[in-house]
């Protein structure tokens, strides 16, 4: 089985890369300007509380220290208190995961469905007007920043139009039973809508060009030719063959573009006010309040790395020629 | 000994082939048009803006010139809610965009093809350890990146490019090492190594004149990500208050109220202009699109 | 049943290259008799691959039939519309790819592969499908286990042998085989003719091969056609073109390639130079300037097809003086002295 030796090794790889992306923000906090102390400590906090943090951290003891008692920390989920919120890091940060993790996935599915389709069409449509207008298009999507997008159609369909909520996942006031509530209401789709399309507007273009050239290629190859003199149908040539071998680095993309799409969250997020872990990051970091932005970008950083693995993992379950070597 | 230099064409010449400038394509042509337009806005910014971009404003009626129509008293796109001239803004958003733009793609080309030379000539442990902080870099999510470091050094658009720099080499430093590789199996490569040249002769003249047009293309689409990175930073309000940018203007334009006062002739100018320059390079680049858009998960 | 299964008659393919064109094949005509194996021999761009494809209509995107007729079983298949043709497709018209590896589709089991054609242009029922499958794995020697295999998991003559199983999955007529052992080394080469052959003959199936050794030929084929620069410099039964070779090409072609069966035939000796650029091609004979016994006429006039003995056709102006050119053609120093 030399591919599971191989997943085992590059799990090793990234457990090492997230190792150092640990310790690179443990020196960044504490190497910071100004008191280090102020990284962890809410100067309003009584004398007992800093005392209790000043040892839970080892604040008092030489950085080394401090160092493995800041990675014993992690292993428990133990990242400090908010001085914002006045809770545990670990908690917020989990009320806001699923909000982040719901708008990028539901706007990175909508962008690959169409994107896929898109990309076989134009390689199909090879060299015809409708493929020369719409590469430098979907470039131009490329070329867009993020929040100027969500500003625009909030302007328009929100503002202008009123056919959705400008911003938040709920009415004020509102309340329901259980996240699954919230997230299966009607409501939650409106808010879900403008934030989800602006990120799946900008997404499109990694799927569709991706697409778009790998069938070029796969069109060029001797079993697509065999399946034509094999008088197979159009559509069993290009969607069975053509378009199932095109596929296959389209789908790891997929767990990379989840990558990305966190941290186009961080400022999306922001212009619809949408309660996850990119908008927290900013307004922890504008509110100086460090355990928590400490902590929402670690949770972000945890997000990126699992899914290169799984991109990886996920090529080499979908690819015979790696899982049935 | 032979100089096998001597027998290929010459550097310049050979240099200028490689890049496959597609002075054919139209929109190759379009691009090099808006670059050569924003240059010269960036430098003459003074000459063609009718006013100070951070000017408070006021109208012949001595009353502030707050949230002004395009047009209205003769400002050609308005004015901001401050009473600033918006117009004045975007022209000399052109300065910062192009000094954060050409920076940070300088700092990217330069350090990526620095560690992708290193690691591809040299390879054996040096090869390993570069490759694996490029792992790291891959491991890091570069806006919250941006954003944190924002949180710890004075608000400035220089913020932006230290993070590029940071970061941002991974992608070409991948590239060029694997350039490197090919090149080093070359013959001439040999040629050189066992006539005795020293290391640093065969990169100077063998090898960095051939992955020049690499880190070109590189730079070049640094240059785009830098502005829309810059964009986003000052947008989140944590670029330099002192300096206009064209994302300086959306957070204004934003914190305004702008889009709910429809504001349009506000917030779409400077988004355009962002559109504009980073499709420029796109499409100048566009020849080499599998760089652009590599192929994932090989 | 005998008689003439396919009938090639002033076939011509050009490709559009930039502004202008390529007559990739300029007037070739073979006949294909029922149960027989044809060879179709030439060094590589001499169009027989072209032929080839043109045979089952699925061709470069640049490429057009622009003249001639393709009579298979009586119908001019160059012309029929492409519905009808495409229903000949496999079910009698079937082909055999000189690389399996990359003909297969490599996400697909190759039993996936088998049930494809079985059920899609064959009409089966899976439960059909699946026995017929494994009869055709008996049929070429694997063992029926592996049809849960993919492509990359078998060694290259496994695969073409794969390949060779798929070709005769719907019973077709006629079996196109282009360069099917050319990437395997010699004793799979052998196996695998020895198979195709026997296959051919008991099936009865009519087998096009086109290949550019020789040597392949003269191993399975009944018949063979040469082909130099897009056109026929040669055809006849086996014997005859291989003791009695009759054009200077087709004598240089004997010299240039060792004996399958293993004979040692003395010293190799290549033709030197390389065939013309179709985009401008020689006035005359197109063999005219690599040829030993070039004259006048032959680099003014183009030589057509003559039938020296009853199936044995030359096209060359010194044919008639055949037998001598053949003792000198088997000289070394005659294919060194020119050029």
């Amino acid at each position: 089985m030399p591919h599971l030796k191989a997943a085992a090794s590059r799990t090793l790889q990234l457990a090492l890369v997230l190792w150092a992306v640990v310790t690179i923000l443990f020196l960044m906090f504490r190497l910071m300007p100004g008191n280090p102390m102020a990284a962890y400590i809410d100067p309003t906090f009584t004398a007992e509380q800093q005392q209790a943090l000043m040892a839970q951290f080892g604040l008092d003891k030489p950085l080394w220290e401090q160092y493995f008692i800041y990675l014993g920390n992690l292993l428990q989920g133990e990242l400090g208190q908010s001085f914002r919120y006045r809770e545990p890091v670990a908690e917020r940060i989990f009320t806001l995961l699923p909000n982040t993790l719901i708008l990028t996935f539901s706007s990175l599915i909508v962008a690959y469905a169409f994107g896929i389709l898109a990309g076989a069409y134009l390689a199909w449509r090879r060299g015809s007007a409708v493929e020369k207008a719409a590469i430098p298009l979907v470039l131009t999507t490329r070329a867009m920043p993020e929040f100027w997008l969500g500003m625009v159609l909030l302007a328009i369909f929100s503002f202008w139009l009123g056919w959705f909520p400008a911003g938040g996942t709920r009415p004020a006031g509102a309340s329901y039973g259980s996240l699954w509530a919230l997230y299966t209401s009607r409501e939650f789709l409106s808010y879900l809508a403008l934030p989800a399309l602006t990120l799946a507007i900008y997404s499109q273009g990694l799927p569709l060009l991706l697409m778009r050239s790998n069938m070029l290629d796969v069109m060029k190859e001797d079993f697509v030719t065999m399946a034509r003199i094999k008088g197979l149908s159009n559509w069993t040539v290009v969607v069975r063959h053509a378009a199932r071998n095109a596929l296959l680095p389209v789908m790891t993309s997929f767990a990379i573009a989840v990558g990305y799409q966190l941290q186009g969250n961080v400022v999306v997020e922001t212009v619809f006010s949408w309660p996850g872990l990119g908008r927290e990051l900013v307004r922890a970091v504008s509110a100086s309040d460090y355990p928590l932005a400490q902590g929402a970008f670690l949770m972000i950083a945890v997000v990126v790395i699992l899914m290169n693995l799984i991109a990886d993992l996920l090529y080499a379950f979908l690819d015979p020629r790696v899982s049935h070597a | 000994m032979p100089d096998v230099a001597l027998s290929r064409p010459g550097l310049p010449a050979r240099m200028f082939r490689s890049l496959h400038l597609p002075l054919n394509d139209r929109f190759a042509l379009f691009g090099l048009a808006v670059y050569a337009v924003f240059v010269l806005t960036a430098i003459f910014a003074d000459q063609i803006a009718p006013y100070d971009p951070t000017e408070i404003l006021y109208t012949p009626e001595y009353d502030l010139a707050a949230d002004l129509r395009p047009g209205e008293d003769g400002f050609i796109l308005g004015t901001t809610s401050l009473g600033r001239d918006i117009f004045s803004q975007i022209v000399h958003g052109t300065r910062s965009a192009l000094l954060i733009g050409i920076t940070a793609a300088f700092m990217v080309a330069l350090i990526g093809s620095i560690v992708g030379l290193v690691s591809g000539y040299f390879g054996g442990w040096i090869d390993a350890i570069l490759m694996r902080l490029a792992d790291i870099a891959f491991g890091i999510p570069f806006l919250p990146f941006v954003v944190v470091l924002a949180a710890f050094l004075e608000p400035s658009i220089w913020n932006v490019v230290i993070a590029m720099a940071l970061v941002l080499w991974r992608d070409t430093a991948r590239v060029i090492r694997s350039q490197v590789l090919t090149l080093r199996a070359r013959s001439y490569v040999d040629a050189a190594r066992v006539s005795g040249s020293s290391d640093l002769k065969i990169i100077m003249r063998h090898i960095a004149p051939n992955i020049l047009p690499l880190s070109f293309l590189y730079g070049s689409i640094a240059i785009g990500w830098a502005i829309l990175t810059e964009a986003s930073i000052s947008f989140l309000g944590f670029g330099d208050p002192q300096s206009i940018s064209w994302g300086y203007m959306l957070q204004d334009a934003f914190a305004s109220q702008a889009l709910a006062k429809q504001a349009y002739y506000w917030f779409v100018p400077p988004g355009i202009c962002i559109i504009l320059v980073v499709s420029a390079g796109f499409f100048i680049t566009r020849g080499y699109e599998n760089l652009l858009f590599p192929k994932l998960g090989r | 049943m005998s008689g003439t299964l396919l009938s090639v008659r002033d076939l011509k393919v050009s490709y559009s290259v930039g502004d202008g064109k390529v007559d990739a094949v300029d007037g070739a005509s073979f006949d294909v008799p029922r149960g027989s194996i044809v060879g179709l021999v030439g060094e590589s761009g001499c169009g027989k691959t072209t032929v080839a494809r043109a045979l089952t209509r699925v061709i470069a995107d640049n490429a057009t039939i622009t003249g001639g007729q393709i009579l298979f079983d009586g119908a001019d298949i160059a012309a029929i519309p492409e519905r009808q043709m495409n229903a000949l497709r496999w079910r009698d018209i079937a082909f055999i790819p000189q690389s399996a590896m990359n003909s297969l589709d490599p996400v697909y089991t190759v039993e996936s592969q088998l049930h494809e054609v079985l059920r899609r242009r064959g009409g089966m029922s899976a439960r059909i499908a699946r026995a017929r499958a494994e009869e055709l794995f008996k049929m070429v020697g694997i063992e029926k286990n592996r049809l849960r295999d993919y492509p990359h998991q078998f060694s290259g003559g496994m695969r073409q042998r794969v390949a060779i199983a798929l070709a005769l999955a719907l019973n077709p007529k006629l079996v196109i085989a282009d360069e099917p052992v050319t990437a395997l080394d010699v004793i799979v080469q052998r196996q695998i003719l020895d198979q195709l052959r026997g296959l051919q003959a008991m099936l009865g199936i009519s087998v096009i091969l086109v290949t550019h050794d020789i040597s392949v030929v003269a191993y399975v084929c009944d018949k063979t056609v040469v082909m130099y620069a897009g056109r026929i410099a040669e055809a006849g039964p086996m014997d005859a073109v291989l003791t009695r070779p009759s054009h200077p090409y087709t004598m240089g072609l004997r010299n240039a390639f060792p004996d399958l069966k293993g004979a040692a035939s003395g010293t190799l000796t290549p033709i030197e130079g390389a065939p013309p650029n179709l985009a401008s091609p020689p006035p005359g004979c197109r063999f005219a300037p690599r040829c030993p016994f070039a004259m006048e006429i032959c680099s003014k006039s183009q030589p057509s097809l003559r039938e020296m003995s009853p199936g044995h056709a030359v096209a060359c102006h010194r044919a008639d003086e055949a037998p001598v050119l053949r003792e000198l053609a088997a000289k070394t120093e005659t294919w060194l002295a020119e050029v």
